[in-house]
């Protein structure tokens, strides 16, 4: 075997690595089933209500390469005033699991699952729809507060507090219950640890989702 | 008798009367037997009320000025477990004492802890008096006071450490928001919470125009706990 040859095919070699490498990524994409919105709509808590979150899922999902699917935001939103008879918890809209993020690492087998201490969401999985890690505790800037409207069993809060910004409609009133995706927080306490159901946000303009420690993103599910 | 002393024997008089007018607008209706009302004001800072104590304090003023001093009064307020107060966790209902309790005029609002925080309360706008006997103005008035400030479940409990609903446990006008309840029994929508007299929804923010801006005015609900 001559130089000449010995490098073709050692070029051939590194080549198919390559491709198949690519190949397995871009599959891990279309069977991602979970991540984190790299960008929010960027009006603080006004999302376009629950179906304008699910619209967001559905865009930033397609624009990986897993827009084949449902996907909906993992959002509660509860009855008030001006939104009667919208209790909506966002256990119930996410599917049934498993749900595997943008490298294929299962974050949960099921909906009690990701709602107990098994599950595996942490900075190292909650990974955005582009396989990257979201900023957390020590990052400057700190983004890893994630909407949620939820309490720790994904649930809507009760109707006597509005920790929806209205429902997802609103940038003015209210406040948002948020979940750490890195399950950390400043004290050492169950909620600060919790994914879902850590803290309320200063205010629904993007401006106080920042200034808590976030920037407008949640969580998307593909429910089929 | 002489014309000049007899003028000034009528000027007396009137000075008299006049001193006794000045005294009784000086001097509010006393009700030593009064073990629950409504702050005619509050300390004006919005939500921060200086923690606990510094309500329980406030209640305790206003008390004394209608001879009613002698009791250990109690804001109905909880606080809860925060990032700045860990195992700060204070539920209202455990600090009124047992009841029975009864506002200005002698009407009981409610027999005990458990009454108070059941259906069968005898709380509205005609008994949710002020420690002067004054209603307050709820619906329909202009401004509209009904807001009461608690930072409470309806069950008179400490909402969960995710979530600040007492404006960080009464030490902030700043930060978080502050549970209220409709001391009228009235809101905007038939709802239990607009019903309810200790949680109906939270303050838009916890500075006083906030509070001003969702029906209230910095009030609260005080308690003979002995």
């Amino acid at each position: 075997m001559n130089t000449t040859m010995r490098s073709s095919i050692l070029a051939s070699a590194a080549l198919l690595a390559l491709v198949l490498g690519g190949a397995a990524q871009a599959q891990d994409a279309a069977n991602m089933t979970f991540f984190v919105t790299s960008e929010g709509p960027g009006k603080g808590g006004d999302l376009g209500g629950l179906a304008g979150a699910d619209a967001h899922c559905q865009k930033l999902a397609a624009a990986a390469g897993a827009g084949s699917k449902t996907w909906h935001a993992y959002l509660s939103s509860s009855t008030n005033a001006a939104n009667p008879g919208a209790t909506v918890n966002a256990r119930d809209r996410i599917g049934r699991g498993p749900w595997q993020n943008a490298k294929g690492v299962v974050i949960a087998t099921s909906v009690e699952d990701l709602h107990s201490a098994g599950n595996k969401i942490s900075k190292e999985s909650g990974l955005t729809e582009k396989g990257t890690v979201v900023n957390g505790v020590g990052d400057t800037p700190n983004q890893h507060d994630m909407l949620t409207g939820s309490n720790m069993d994904g649930r809507a809060m009760p109707d006597n507090v509005n920790l929806t910004c209205n429902n997802w409609t609103s940038s003015n009133f209210g406040s948002a219950i948020v979940g750490h995706v890195d399950r950390r927080g400043n004290a050492d306490t169950i909620f600060q640890h919790h994914w879902g159901s850590s803290h309320m946000s200063r205010g629904c303009t993007q401006p106080d989702l920042v200034a808590t420690g976030g920037n407008g993103y949640f969580y998307c599910f593909a429910v089929n | 008798m002489h014309r000049s002393v007899r003028l000034t024997t009528l000027t007396s008089m009137a000075l008299l009367a006049l001193g006794g007018i000045a005294q009784a607008q000086q001097q509010p209706p006393q009700a030593p037997n009064m073990t629950f009302f409504v702050t005619s004001s509050g300390p004006g800072k919005g939500a921060e009320l200086g923690g606990l104590e510094g309500a329980d304090a406030h209640c305790q003023k206003l008390a004394a000025t209608v001879g009613a001093g002698a009791k250990t009064w109690r804001a109905y307020l909880s606080t809860n477990t925060n990032l700045a107060e860990p195992t700060k966790t204070v539920n209202a209902r455990d600090r009124i004492g047992k009841g029975p309790w009864q506002n200005f005029k002698g009407d009981v609002i409610a027999t005990s802890v458990d009454d108070l925080h059941s259906a069968n309360n005898k709380l509205n706008q005609a008994t949710g008096l002020t420690e002067r006997g004054n209603k307050l103005p709820g619906v329909g008035f202009t401004p509209n006071y009904h807001d009461i400030m608690t930072g409470s479940q309806p069950d008179g409990t400490a909402f969960p450490g995710n979530m600040n609903m007492t404006c960080a446990n009464y030490t902030s006008s700043q930060f978080g928001k502050v549970e209220v309840g409709h001391v009228d029994r009235t809101g905007l929508a038939d709802t239990a919470q607009a019903h309810s007299w200790n949680s109906s929804h939270q303050s838009r923010d916890c500075s006083q125009e906030g509070l001003i801006s969702t029906g209230g005015n910095g009030l609260l609900y005080c308690f003979a706990a002995q």
